[in-house]
């Protein structure tokens, strides 16, 4: 059961639904089908025209073979009446010399005449050619010839063949025709048996050229019954062998099948009437009907050869077919794998083709957004860090921290608590917890501190005004994002500027964004700074190094690119930065504390 | 590397399928060649002349025939001629034949060379005479020594259980001679009151057996029956109770069926004779050589039945077909 084991699992291992097994399967099984139909119906109709074909032939050797019997035959029934008439017209037989010539004339005729007799009704020889003298002991009144004679009075008898043993000479196997008829002897008119034997050995020799194949034969009975001729006579005698006799006796002519020791055999007979004997021809169903042997046999093997030439094909086809996709499938399995660098070119089928070209392309999008992804995740981390120092600027705190000292020293402690207040609160909300989002007021708070503490710090060289809209201070903004542009108006704009400096942010909702504008009437800039800007090419070298790039940067990549900042400047006017972010409400109220 | 074993996989289905076809119709041609197959059947006798060998030849032609044989009928010139026949069969030997067929002249000499055949596998098939062999596959032949019963029985009842009775055997040693001589004298033996006066052996040679016969009818001038054991002997011994006038006063049984033996038969010198079947033996050894090339178990012995020949059955069909083999 070991191997039984192993087949089925090489069935199971071959899925039944994939492609190749299912092309093969279904167009093998449909020629398969066409082709045996077809077969079959070939074999069918060859098969009957040559079963045909073969009776036909058969009857015809048989036909032959009769004709030249009943020829012969004839002939000796004519030489029969010859001598029967000579015999008749003598007036005394046992002393007529002529007589006696004229029966060895006829006797000389034909080499197959063994003798001429004529016998009393009770058995004595009256007349005999060649005049040979009598053996004992013949028993002749008891032998076929004599007795059919005297039965059949006045009609010509043939009997089977015998051995005549009626005078001295050879012994010899011959057929006797006998007849009752009526001669003169002295002048009396007797009646006798009339026998003329005939050599058996002509009919001997006809029956045995016929050729019906290797193993086919011919043999002849008599209308009783009685073996004429069969060339295994001995075998039958010693019941060796058995010829069913009985449909024979009941055939006079025609064909049929028989089954002897399980082997077929066509059974031919046909009738010698003047001598009343049937013609059997015998041929071997196995040697006659090879036609259809020969051609179920090609058939056969043409079946075979076919259905191997379509395995073949139709193996390769649907591999051909198949194995594209099973390829595109390995691909597609390894891209699954996260193996995304694979390139699929597959060749094949226009369709498959199509299919890789088109998985392609997606791959390569997939590629390109994944690259994108990676960046952006950098960038973001980044600028992160870079928050994350801006937070705890050192300078800002030591310059601070500076002129709170001075302050101090100056006594004027009422601008030393309120440097101090807005500083502790300036970075309570930069830290704000750790979160990146936090609502716009507390982001408003948080300049407005930043500018308290810088007002204080440049001895009120500038003005500040914020405007808010009510609506627009408990929505959400990215933390931190006024304060480097303020710094830049401070420093770049304002500080380098000799008139009394003011700076205006405001926050409001505008076409469904929310809107910071910081604008100041510092120095401005010209338009090629303005473009450096912001590429973050141009950095300042006192600033907290934290640029208006890293606004633009965390604005695009929190809100997507279509937010960021928007520059309006122009020299010796001031400048307007605009922050446009979508507005983002806040989940709870009450977050911004 | 999966993608190949696949292939793989279906590359070995599609070999196996491919190989099953061409398996399947390869031995559909090796049988169709079976049934085609013509075996070689080389058939050894003691001569190829006389109507004894005649009728062998033909029966073992007819069964050649019917289970398609090629037969070889090979004979040396001489039947006593055993280092001949022992030549015979080495150069059958070295024909490899399919069977070879037997019919030893000397029970002992041929032995040696048949038990030869079987270092090449070739089966012998005994006919007619045994051969001294263990590797003999089956003997087809008469029943010698019921033949000899036969004779003796039918002489018993013609002498009215007594008298006195010559025996013309052929050669002494010869195993179908002795058979028959046995077969005969074991039944006699029953009957006190008949006597075998004189045993004589012609060798297989006519006029051996003319002049023997007529020395034992001079000796025993009262004798009341004579058995003669084989074809010449019977001639022989035929012709001289003929010559001598003894034809019908002496009860004589004859073996085999020469011509001119059924003449003395239907004349009444020969009251029977014992006649063998060489028709079925050259028919039934190469059927039996058939089925032993085929490698079927056969019996030991494959008897064929001898009848005894009277005046009375002499014509029925069956025994005409028997007496006279021929048509001539």
């Amino acid at each position: 059961m070991k191997w039984w084991r192993a087949i089925s699992g090489f069935i199971k291992r071959f899925h039944v639904r994939k492609i190749q097994v299912l092309i093969s399967v279904s167009s093998i099984t449909i020629t398969l089908l066409v082709v045996i139909l077809v077969s079959a119906l070939l074999f069918d109709r060859f098969s009957k025209a040559a079963e045909e074909n073969t009776y036909l032939t058969i009857s015809q050797i048989i036909q032959q073979v009769t004709s030249n019997l009943e020829l012969y035959v004839t002939g000796m029934e004519d030489i029969f009446e010859v001598v029967e008439a000579k015999v008749s017209q003598v007036s005394d037989i046992r002393n007529d010399q002529e007589l006696g010539d004229q029966l060895e004339t006829i006797l000389n005729t034909r080499a197959d005449l063994v003798s001429i007799a004529l016998f009393t009704k009770d058995g004595k020889l009256v007349n005999n050619t060649p005049s040979l003298p009598m053996r004992k002991n013949t028993k002749l009144t008891e032998q076929v010839w004599f007795e059919s004679a005297e039965q059949n009075p006045g009609a010509l008898q043939f009997t089977p063949p015998h051995i005549q043993n009626l005078f001295k000479s050879d012994y010899r196997w011959v057929v006797s025709m006998s007849k009752t008829i009526t001669y003169r002897d002295n002048s009396l008119i007797k009646q006798g048996v009339l026998v003329i034997d005939i050599n058996f050995r002509t009919i001997d020799e006809f029956s045995q050229r016929v050729s019906l194949g290797k193993k086919g034969y011919v043999y002849i009975i008599d209308a009783v019954g009685n073996i004429v001729y069969h060339p295994q006579q001995q075998l039958i005698y010693a019941g060796l062998k058995y010829e069913n006799l009985e449909p024979v006796l009941n055939y006079t002519y025609g064909s049929y099948q028989d089954d002897m020791d399980g082997e077929q055999r066509i059974i031919t007979i046909q009738q010698v009437k003047p001598a009343g004997w049937k013609i059997v021809g015998v041929a071997y169903a196995d040697e006659f009907l090879t036609t259809k042997q020969e051609l179920g046999d090609f058939l056969y093997r043409f079946l075979l050869v076919a259905l191997a030439i379509i395995l073949i094909i139709n193996l390769y086809i649907s591999a051909k077919i198949s194995q594209p996709i099973a390829r595109l499938e390995k691909s597609v399995k390894m891209v699954e794998k996260g193996d995304f660098g694979t390139n699929v070119y597959v060749k094949g089928a226009y369709e498959v083709e199509q299919l890789s070209k088109r998985f392609n392309l997606m791959l390569r999008r997939i590629r390109e957004l994944m690259d994108q992804i990676i960046q952006e995740q950098e960038a973001k981390r980044k600028s992160e860090l870079n928050v994350l120092q801006s937070q705890i600027n050192p300078h800002f705190l030591y310059n601070t921290l500076n002129s709170v000292t001075r302050m101090a020293e100056m006594g004027r402690n009422e601008e030393v608590v309120t440097t101090i207040t807005s500083l502790s609160r300036f970075f309570r909300i930069s830290l704000s917890k750790g979160n990146n989002i936090i609502s716009i007021g507390d982001e408003l708070e948080h300049i407005r501190h930043y500018l308290i503490i810088q007002t204080i710090r440049f001895k009120n060289k500038f003005r500040y005004e914020i405007k808010a809209d009510e609506e627009v201070l408990q929505h959400l903004t990215l933390k931190l994002i006024l304060q480097p542009l303020v710094e830049n108006a401070i420093h770049h704009g304002i500080e380098k500027s000799a008139e009394p400096g003011y700076i205006e942010i405001s926050a409001s909702i505008v076409d469904d964004h929310v809107e910071f504008q910081i604008s100041d009437n510092g120095i401005g800039m010209n338009e090629k700074t303005l473009k450096g800007l912001l590429s973050g090419d141009t950095r300042s070298e006192r600033g907290s190094g934290v640029g208006i790039s890293n606004v633009q940067e965390r604005i695009s990549l929190y809100y997507g690119p279509s937010y960021g900042l928007h520059y309006e400047s122009e020299p010796e006017e001031g400048t307007i930065v605009t922050i446009v972010i979508p507005i983002e409400r806040a989940e709870q109220s009450g977050e911004a504390e | 590397m999966r993608r190949k074993n696949e292939n793989c996989r279906i590359f070995t289905l599609m070999l196996l399928l491919l190989s099953i076809f061409v398996l399947a119709s390869c031995s559909s041609g090796s049988n169709l060649q079976g049934e085609g197959k013509v075996l070689v059947v080389d058939m050894i006798v003691k001569r190829d002349w006389g109507d004894y060998w005649n009728t062998i030849k033909m029966g073992a032609e007819v069964a050649a025939k019917e289970y398609n044989v090629k037969l070889n009928f090979i004979a040396p010139e001489n039947e006593m001629d055993f280092k001949g026949q022992i030549a015979l069969m080495e150069q059958s030997i070295e024909r490899r034949p399919d069977v070879i067929i037997l019919s030893a002249s000397n029970y002992e000499a041929l032995g040696q060379v048949t038990d030869r055949t079987s270092y090449y596998n070739i089966p012998v098939i005994s006919m007619d005479s045994e051969v001294a062999s263990a590797k003999v596959k089956t003997y087809v032949g008469t029943n010698n020594y019921e033949a000899g019963q036969k004779a003796a029985e039918r002489l018993v009842q013609l002498t009215n259980e007594q008298g006195d009775i010559g025996i013309i055997n052929y050669v002494l040693g010869a195993r179908n001679a002795d058979q028959r001589e046995e077969g005969f004298l074991d039944y006699i033996a029953r009957f006190p009151e008949i006597k075998v006066v004189d045993i004589k052996y012609c060798g297989s040679d006519e006029w051996v057996a003319y002049t023997q016969t007529k020395e034992m009818l001079s000796n025993y001038p009262r004798l009341d029956g004579i058995v003669a054991l084989n074809a010449e002997s019977s001639i022989g011994a035929g012709r001289a109770v003929k010559e001598m006038g003894f034809g019908g006063k002496i009860k004589m049984i004859t073996f085999d069926n020469p011509p001119e033996m059924l003449e003395l038969l239907q004349e009444q010198t020969v009251q029977a004779m014992v006649v063998q079947n060489p028709f079925n033996n050259g028919y039934l050894a190469v059927r039996a050589a058939v089925e032993a090339a085929n490698g079927e178990k056969l019996e030991d012995k494959i008897p064929t039945d001898t009848k005894l020949i009277d005046l009375d059955n002499m014509l029925w069909p069956e025994n005409q077909k028997l007496l006279f083999p021929f048509v001539k």
